[in-house]
């Protein structure tokens, strides 16, 4: 009966063994062997789920510290399916943004047509531009190479995949123990420095989103100026191909 | 009264000039702890909101010109001061797969001659939404076709719109639509078909052409290989069947190109013959529209169309008007009797007096985002030439929407050309215009 109860508690603790090997080699071994492309992969499935909803607060900042908000409520879909709609100021209400892969269209309620946009320009002013607002997953639109690795942060360079992306080049800091930007250089072609972006403020979102909930940039381009995203409600959500099409972008209030 | 306007109109011309170079928007001072209080913006079942305007305008009439003599032979004036004013109100309510939206607009103005009013039902539909496919219309609402940016040849059921204010609100007409919407995955993406029941009856849409008829127009959207593409169709018996196609594709991220081509059968149209004689003609007419929007790297968005419309006159029969006008004039002074001014105002309702009633135009605009590190600041110049008798009209203006909710616009509009040209020939020489609009 003894030897019995000890061959069990053998097992259980060879099975425990087992289990425990298994997870560090899950979490050490796989994370010094993974590559630019991965890491950019697991960045971007940190930041937002494939499909969901959310709503985020755009504050432009002038040098003399005055500012100007938007509120924006944005649904996303697989890789390349972004829609974003203003729902504050009183001046931008109901004007809409859809992003078809680098197709963008820009929707102005009194206009009553879409009309098409370019990434660089800016619905908004200030800092941030439309691929800024509208941006799809990083891994969709950039290659990724580990330039540098830190006991606590990965390097990357990234090297957008056509010519038709807003940025030729990131230059991202990951954080090895989240696994989230802590900020990215976003170059020109000519290797002019366009802006950085600095993620901050990691937050629990629920429904397993853990992500930084305040996006700040500034640019070069623009001195003294600095925009800044909060985020808020980030919630996975089931949408129809059909909502990210021109003929439905006066209706995407009814999504909320 | 005269006196008083112009008063008004430079003490908010310098207010407008010190407010962008020596104030900045009062508006809280940033700090490092963001708050974004959500329950603001929950959905709501009833919406509101919408803008209201003033609007200040000194013209310069062009006392020689032959629309100015045809408005002005019995009481001439040398300039018009005028201030409009206008609200727009836009309601939702929405429950279920139902919607109700309607936009109402209310305008006045006052100038040297008088008081006018207008108020108007914009927009007032039911729309259900039983599925992400399928909406169905019922009602008054605005079909905007097209993609051209100042001018629409394919726009068969919308009103023209002003090639100065594209963006602005228009009014809609009553009937019924149904739109389907399908995505697929591959080169062609999306297919979308809106079919509209337009009936014209008294009371119903009595502007849009002959009444009790009932019209069909639909269009057929594909977003194939990245391109935009639309085949529209109308049919009815309120207006000649007509048909046509537009598209729009961006070459490169910041270049963007987009055109429209239809073709009107059977048009109706007056015309002043050699002679000088009124004359009645049947056509068919292609109008078409080629365009492009660029924009540089330092936000210079640039947007240039051509725009041919075969139903427009031709330079010698809009000489003929003009000439007309002339001999009613020298008729007026020579004898006292203004029977030929009551005969070209007769024959201007023809459309000799509509808005780019020649055949072939060029319209231009530039405007830059933010220049001068002045943000919310949008400087930029509209030109419209017509192509045919070289004549002009040029509009620099200034956008400053800085202050949250408030849009203030400066815009100066000057008409050029020569002798019985389109744009020399109307009533106006100059105009200098402050719109102040607040949207809530």
């Amino acid at each position: 009966m003894n030897s019995c109860k000890i061959s069990i508690n053998i097992r259980k603790l060879s099975l425990k063994l087992f289990v425990s090997l298994t997870m560090i080699f899950i979490m050490v071994i796989p994370a010094a062997a993974l590559d630019g492309n991965e890491i950019l992969l697991q960045v971007d499935r940190n930041l937002q789920p494939e499909s969901y909803e959310m709503y985020r607060k755009l504050i432009n900042i002038e040098p003399d510290g005055s500012e100007k908000e938007f509120v924006l409520y944005s649904v996303k879909k697989g890789q390349d399916k972004m829609i974003a709609l203003f729902l504050s100021p009183a001046s931008e209400e109901g004007r809409a943004t859809l992003r078809l892969g680098e197709n963008m269209w820009l929707y102005i309620p009194s206009v009553g047509k879409p009309l098409r946009i370019t990434s660089l320009q800016s619905v908004v002013g200030g800092v941030f531009n439309n691929s800024d607002i509208l941006r799809l997953d990083y891994s969709a639109e950039y290659d990724a190479e580990i330039l540098e690795e830190t006991e606590d942060r990965y390097t990357l360079t990234c090297k957008a995949k056509s010519s038709t992306i807003a940025y030729d080049r990131l230059k991202m800091e990951v954080d090895k123990k989240t696994m989230v930007p802590v900020n990215i250089e976003c170059y020109a072609a000519s290797d002019m420095l366009i802006k950085t972006l600095y993620y901050k403020d990691i937050i629990d979102f629920g429904n397993g989103v853990k992500r930084p909930s305040v996006l700040e940039t500034d640019s070069p381009l623009y001195k003294g100026y600095k925009s800044v995203m909060i985020y808020a409600k980030i919630n996975k959500k089931k949408l129809a191909d059909e909502v990210f099409t021109l003929n439905y972008l006066s209706r995407i209030d009814e999504l909320r | 009264m005269k006196h008083c306007c112009e008063l008004i109109l430079r003490a908010i011309l310098f207010l407008f000039v010190s407010t962008i170079l020596f104030f900045q928007p009062a508006t809280a001072i940033a700090g490092e702890n963001y708050d974004f209080d959500m329950e603001e913006f929950e959905p709501k079942k009833f919406k509101w909101g919408g803008y209201s305007e003033i609007m200040l305008e000194r013209i310069d009439l062009n006392t020689g010109s032959a629309i100015y003599k045809l408005n002005f032979h019995d009481d001439p004036l040398n300039d018009l001061n005028r201030f409009n004013g206008a609200l727009q109100l836009e309601f939702s309510y929405r429950k279920g797969i139902g919607a109700f939206n309607s936009v109402l607009r209310a305008k006045a103005g006052m100038d040297d001659i008088g008081w006018s009013d207008t108020e108007d039902v914009y927009e007032a539909n039911l729309s259900l939404k039983p599925s992400p496919y399928v909406t169905i219309d019922l009602g008054k609402k605005v079909f905007r076709w097209g993609k051209g940016y100042a001018w629409n040849p394919v726009g068969f059921i919308d009103r023209p719109k002003d090639p100065n204010n594209p963006e602005e609100s228009l009014e809609g007409y009553s009937g019924a639509s149904i739109d389907l919407i399908k995505s697929f995955n591959g080169a062609l993406q999306t297919v979308a078909l809106t079919t509209v029941v337009l009936p014209v009856r008294e009371g119903i849409n009595e502007d849009f052409g002959e009444i009790n008829h009932l019209n069909l127009a639909t269009k057929l959207y594909l977003l194939y290989q990245d391109t935009d593409i639309d085949f529209v169709i109308f049919n009815g018996e309120s207006r000649s069947t007509r048909y046509g196609v537009d598209f729009s594709r961006n070459l490169v991220s910041n270049f963007e190109i987009h055109g429209e081509f239809a073709r009107l059968t059977d048009l109706k149209q007056n015309y002043l013959s050699e002679t000088g004689t009124l004359y009645n003609r049947e056509l068919s007419a292609i109008r078409y529209l080629l365009g492009m929007r660029y924009l540089t790297e330092s936000d210079i968005t640039t947007i240039i169309e051509y725009y041919h419309n075969g139903a427009g006159f031709s330079e010698s029969e809009l000489e003929r008007f003009y000439q007309l006008i002339d001999d009613a004039d020298a008729q007026l002074l020579n004898t006292g009797t203004d029977a030929l001014f009551q005969t070209a105002k007769n024959i201007s309702k023809m459309g000799y007096s509509s808005p780019q009633s020649g055949r072939n135009y060029l319209y231009m605009k530039i405007s830059q985002k933010d220049p001068f590190d002045i943000l919310y600041f949008t400087p930029g110049l509209i030109a419209i030439l017509n192509l045919n008798d070289q004549s002009s009209s040029i509009s620099p203006e200034m956008l400053y929407t800085g202050f949250t909710n408030w849009e203030i616009r400066l815009r100066f509009t000057s008409l050029i050309g020569g002798n019985f040209t389109e744009f020399a020939e109307k009533q106006n020489k100059n105009k200098l215009e402050l719109r102040v609009r607040y949207h809530f």
